[in-house]
């Protein structure tokens, strides 16, 4: 991506002199739909959700409850008190009757989730409004057309949700799983929160999926992760492996050769995404000639060092956890070692690029769906009114970001049901909700429950600069799709792993 | 060419984990091993001492020898204040201690956080490196197994030659006998809490730029520092603590190298329960043992 890539909207830009009201979708749509009516999403694809919607904007039932578990003390309060404040964020913003773009896509499908999708495409050369790009996305003379919002955040027309003020109780998990068990009955039947957002380890959400369950609950797990929840209460918003190792590591097969040695933390996300990595390398030319898998206590990483360095590989896969396991990098660099490397947890989550002295992590690749340094007009606004709310923090992290467009999420789907009612708000989530978050845009698959994300692959040089090589812009999460999950169909309540697909057996 | 290559390797990767050990326990050998505290906050004084050394060093300048000495001071004092506040109510009532010093521990991670946020800015690790034979080595890591053998012979010497180290045994051996002797004991106990907790201070301050800044850091260090000094016994804390850590480095690292970082581990403290199993007393009160047979043996 390139610094000067926002552009002004064109003339075919639909927004026109209606920027009170959500922009989204087809021109039809809006005509026929937001004329002086509450609705603030209303797609072709879900007109049974539209009943009464213009009716329920009248405030009543008292606040909308927003329960928020995450780690504001203890060993995860790094990453917990950054999703705390993106929750804190996005419940300001629906208050102040802001809302993000976004709505159902319709039967167009991804394609049609622009807002310039409703015009034929513009092709053309030298149009002083619209700027090209070439298939590398880098700005061409002549090419793809391509637009870019200044902003994303537009006004709801609505005040809070369906009228009603958004209240967000978030107490503290204290990095403790049995503390959030009872948080989580708490908030479930005392506080009776109308959604729950929560979890930054697998571990915290397994803790509490069975409680969520238990009452059916819905609940929306924002973090990147392992993959593989198939559950009907659960929505995921965060970015999985198909989104994420898969493209870093075709890449830096591409890049820098096929012989890969893995340095994992020793839990089931490292795990299981060595085992995505051991299952996909071998299809794009690669070979993993080591693979070591670090507890999470260790903090002294001379002998793993040495072990990379005995196995000679062309690059490092680190996929290391928590604040004890990034010390390898500093040690990996004062040793001498000088391996590119690629991750999908550092950088966009703990900040290592701005917290170790370079070069520590010079020739770090990873892909991420989203980094505070992405530079579109859009993320720099998100960004902008981040610190202007929260001017102490010290980064924006990948999960912040997911929490502060999951909780818009909500939002929009109880606009569309037209209700809190729990199970309704559910069936406005597999509605084929979209939404443009800072990152880009995002899609809730309906039949997993998990976004199709905006992936870039960001990289650190000598001195800690980011950059981006690469990016796609959308991302199906496609292995519970392969596996034959649809959770419209079959309510299941499970987390599927690689061994039950045949993919992973080597 | 590759096998002294590896060879090599091994010992380095030997005396980091070695040293890396040591450091670990600096603080809580005096503290534990001499006081009988069970100083559930010494990882939270090496993450003091870490701080003190990271702000010293990025915030006023200082060059990183000079902030590793501030954070020994300024560790030290607050130990001082942590003594005559709290700790010195607690002395022979082990639980109670264990108890409060867990709480200090809490408050000051938690108070770290609210006040320095998540992490801080890293130190960078100073010193380049060296190959031989597609291994390389951290001129820092060597520096620090220099530091930590100095260290030793720096708290034998404290402890054998100097006053207060014959004061400070003496008090640890019979405190009413050594109050009756007309050693101070109330200012024994302070200074040499505040040694410990200024010890502690250092080597965080050392371990600092190896390591993430964060207000929890400190508790990577407690489990490494608690299985070095009860391995090494209290008999005689120091070598206690030098023979723990040169065996359990010894078993970790080639079982490291050849099976990776958790059997690495799993050996560390399987070897730790075999010791404990064997020695009761520790690896100092064997030693002890054996130089008196043969004391004994030979003035017979």
């Amino acid at each position: 991506m390139n610094n000067d890539n926002q552009s002004d909207q064109p003339e075919t830009d639909i927004t026109d002199g209606k920027s009170s009201k959500e922009n989204f979708g087809p021109k039809i749509t809006r005509r026929s739909f937001l004329q002086g009516s509450a609705a603030v999403s209303a797609g072709i694809a879900a007109p049974i959700y539209l009943a009464g919607v213009s009716k329920s904007f009248a405030a009543k039932g008292g606040a909308v409850k927003i329960g928020h578990i995450e780690d504001l003390s203890g060993n995860l309060a790094v990453y917990g008190v950054q999703k705390d404040h993106g929750a804190q964020l996005a419940v300001k913003e629906i208050n102040a009757g802001k809302t993000l773009k976004g709505g159902p896509v319709g039967s167009g499908g991804l394609g049609s989730l622009s807002n310039y999708a409703a015009n034929p495409p513009i092709m053309g050369n030298g149009d002083k409004d619209l700027k090209f790009v070439n298939d590398g996305g880098e700005l061409t003379e002549s090419g793809m057309a391509f637009v870019e919002d200044k902003d994303v955040l537009v006004d709801s027309g609505d005040s809070g949700i369906l009228g009603r003020e958004v209240e967000l109780i978030h107490p503290d998990g204290q990095s403790n799983n049995n503390i959030w068990q009872q948080l989580t009955r708490k908030l479930i039947q005392e506080d009776k929160v109308d959604c729950l957002v929560a979890g930054f380890t697998s571990a915290e959400r397994e803790a509490i999926r069975p409680i969520v369950d238990q009452f059916k609950q819905l609940y929306i797990y924002t973090n990147q992760y392992e993959g593989g929840v198939a559950d009907s209460n659960t929505f995921c918003t965060g970015a999985i492996c198909e989104q994420q190792v898969i493209p870093v590591v075709d890449y830096m097969i591409q890049k820098f050769g096929p012989r890969v040695y893995t340095i994992a933390a020793d839990y089931n996300f490292g795990q299981l995404t060595a085992a995505w990595t051991r299952a996909f390398a071998p299809q794009v030319g690669g070979e993993i000639i080591g693979e070591e898998f670090v507890p999470l206590s260790v903090s002294d990483f001379t002998t793993s060092i040495a072990k990379v360095q005995a196995a000679k590989p062309d690059w490092v896969f680190t996929l290391l956890v928590g604040s004890n396991q990034s010390n390898y990098y500093p040690q990996a660099a004062a040793t001498g070692l000088e391996y590119p490397m690629a991750s999908t947890v550092n950088m966009a989550q703990g900040y290592e690029h701005r917290r170790f002295k370079p070069p520590s992590l010079n020739r770090m690749y990873n892909c991420v769906n989203y980094i505070e340094e992405i530079p579109t007009a859009r993320n720099r606004a998100f960004v902008k009114r981040w610190y202007e709310m929260f001017p102490k923090d010290p980064y924006i992290g990948q999960m912040a970001q997911n929490t502060y467009f999951s909780v818009h999420m909500y939002a929009k789907a109880v606009r569309i049901a037209g209700t809190t009612d729990q199970e309704e708000v559910k069936r406005a989530f597999e509605s084929g909700l979209h939404l443009e978050a800072p990152e880009g845009t995002v899609f809730m698959e309906p039949s997993t429950h998990h976004c199709s994300h905006y992936i870039r692959l960001a990289t650190a040089d000598a001195d800690h600069n980011v950059s981006f090589v690469r990016e796609w812009p959308s991302i199906q999460p496609w292995w519970l799709q392969r596996l034959g999950v649809n959770l419209v169909r079959n309510k299941e309540y499970k987390q599927y792993i690689p061994d039950e697909d045949p993919f992973f057996k080597s | 060419m590759e096998i002294d290559a590896l060879a090599l390797s091994l010992t380095y990767q030997f005396g980091t984990n070695a040293a890396f050990l040591f450091l670990s326990a600096l603080g809580l050998i005096v503290i534990l091993g001499m006081m009988n505290i069970i100083n559930l906050a010494h990882g939270e004084l090496m993450m003091m001492g870490a701080y003190a050394a990271t702000i010293a060093n990025n915030q006023f300048g200082l060059p990183f020898p000079l902030a590793v000495i501030v954070s020994f001071f300024a560790v030290a004092i607050f130990g001082a204040i942590l003594e005559l506040l709290i700790v010195r109510r607690f002395y022979g009532r082990e639980l109670s201690a264990l108890v409060v010093t867990w709480g200090i521990s809490l408050i000051l991670g938690q108070g770290t956080f609210l006040v320095f946020g998540p992490f801080m800015p890293a130190i960078k690790i100073p010193g380049g490196s060296y190959s031989y034979g597609g291994f390389s080595f951290s001129e820092y890591w060597l520096v620090l197994i220099g530091i930590s053998i100095s260290l030793v012979i720096g708290l034998y010497w404290l402890y054998r030659y100097t006053s207060y180290g014959l004061q400070a045994r003496a008090t640890m051996q019979n405190a009413e006998i050594a109050k009756a002797l007309g050693v101070p004991t109330n200012r024994v106990y302070t200074l040499t809490f505040s040694l410990g907790a200024g010890l502690a201070g250092l080597s965080g301050a050392l371990l600092a730029p190896t390591s993430t800044i964060a207000p929890f850091m400190g508790q990577q260090f407690v489990a490494p520092a608690f299985i070095t000094v009860v391995v090494g016994g209290a008999t005689n804390v120091i070598s206690g603590a030098v023979g723990s850590s040169v065996l359990l480095s010894a078993i970790k690292t080639p079982i490291g190298m050849a099976y990776g970082a958790f059997l690495g581990t799993v050996a560390l403290l399987v070897a730790a329960l075999v010791i404990i199993r064997i020695m009761p007393d520790g690896i100092s009160a064997t030693l002890q043992k054996i130089m008196d047979r043969r004391r004994a043996r030979h003035t017979l």
